[in-house]
């Protein structure tokens, strides 16, 4: 019996950190990258900064409960086709944040010399992935 | 008058609003001087006159700001205490309508609050944490995980406590007196783009200065 607990003890201490540690990475990782300090900027209102953090954080807490636990959540398609809109609007933003940070985009533009239509490059880069998405998606990979 | 001896210290912001087609000095800097009589003259020197309505950007260079104050105080010894080039904002309105401000808010929070949500699903995915959680309790306990057990609590509470001390803050609460890390990015953020400005205006020649003078606002933006 005293056995059992320790190994309980133990388990919570490996989760406990385990979260702790995925918690400090990831939320560096989305803060670093200047995505939400982007969407405040973009829209003027930067003066709610704080409250968008809140709602990382919330967002960040609710969506590991509902993972983890595999709960319930009777939301219906209207649900699920915001989500996606949203999450998906999030994770586009995430992925350029990622390519500026790593100097993608003037690296390639020193190289190739070319520095006019650079809203052409946006814009392929735009669909590319869109259509990449839709295709991966559509073949169910 | 004369300003033979009296020294003015200007001290300036890098990114102005104004909301008036006139623009003094006195709406983009601030100044002291031991001669008070000096003070209100040259805060309404005017150094820009917005023609076109609309929301637009001019980036003026101390040197034009100078030349304007020595214009009409010859003489005067100019100290600048502040920024080198000042990015003045012409805005219509001062505040744009509530509305609209609270229907962009709820957009991003919308954003934000989903885009995280699917982060950490995404990550949680990626790593199999499910998978992983039932070897560790396999490892463990030598009993099959029911994949309700101590380590995902534990790990809901870890990730949950690790969040907010790493945000530094619920709601209006502080943990600590430091600024939040998602504040520090925005003022980066927001230097970034100034700085990007000012260069931009500085290498098209469309900087407001000394040899290219021109305050009648007529410079592309």
């Amino acid at each position: 019996m005293r056995l059992m607990w320790t190994t309980q003890i133990l388990l919570a201490a490996v989760g406990l950190s385990a979260g702790a540690a995925v918690a400090g990475g990831l939320f560096a990782f989305i803060v670093e990258l200047g995505v939400v300090a982007d969407f405040a900027d973009r829209t003027h209102t930067a003066d709610k900064i704080l409250f968008y953090e809140s709602c990382v954080a919330l967002g960040g807490i609710l969506g590991n409960i509902f993972y983890v636990f595999r709960l319930d959540l009777p939301a219906g398609t209207w649900f699920l086709a915001l989500y996606g809109i949203l999450a998906g609007i999030f994770a586009g933003c995430w992925a350029m944040a990622l390519a500026e940070i790593l100097n993608v985009f003037p690296v390639f533009i020193r190289r190739s010399r070319v520095v006019r239509y650079l809203t052409a490059f946006v814009l392929s880069i735009a669909l590319g992935k869109g259509l990449g998405a839709c295709l991966f998606f559509f073949q169910g990979w | 008058m004369s300003f033979d001896t009296v020294t003015l210290y200007i001290k300036g912001n890098r990114d102005v609003e104004v909301t008036k087609d006139e623009v003094t000095l006195g709406d983009i800097l601030t100044m002291e001087c031991s001669d008070k009589r000096v003070i209100p003259k040259v805060k309404s020197l005017r150094i820009l006159k917005i023609q076109k309505p609309g929301r637009q950007r001019y980036v003026i260079s101390i040197l034009e700001i100078i030349a304007c104050i020595h214009k009409n105080c010859p003489g005067i010894e100019i100290q600048n205490l502040g920024e080198t080039d000042i990015i003045v904002t012409c805005e219509d309105q001062k505040t744009p309508a509530k509305f609209w401000h609270i229907v962009k808010t709820a957009f991003v929070a919308a954003v934000t609050f989903f885009g995280a949500a699917f982060t950490i699903m995404a990550f949680n995915n990626d790593v199999d944490v499910t998978r992983l959680f039932s070897q560790i309790h396999e490892l463990a306990t030598g009993a099959e995980s029911s994949g309700f057990t101590i380590l995902e609590i534990s790990y809901s509470v870890g990730l949950t406590v690790g969040i907010l001390v790493f945000f530094n803050h619920f709601g209006k609460k502080k943990f600590t007196v430091d600024p939040t890390p998602m504040e520090i990015q925005m003022r980066l953020y927001e230097n970034d783009i100034q700085t990007t400005l000012v260069e931009n205006a500085s290498r098209r020649g469309d900087e407001i200065d000394v040899d290219n003078a021109d305050t009648s606002g007529s410079s592309r933006t």
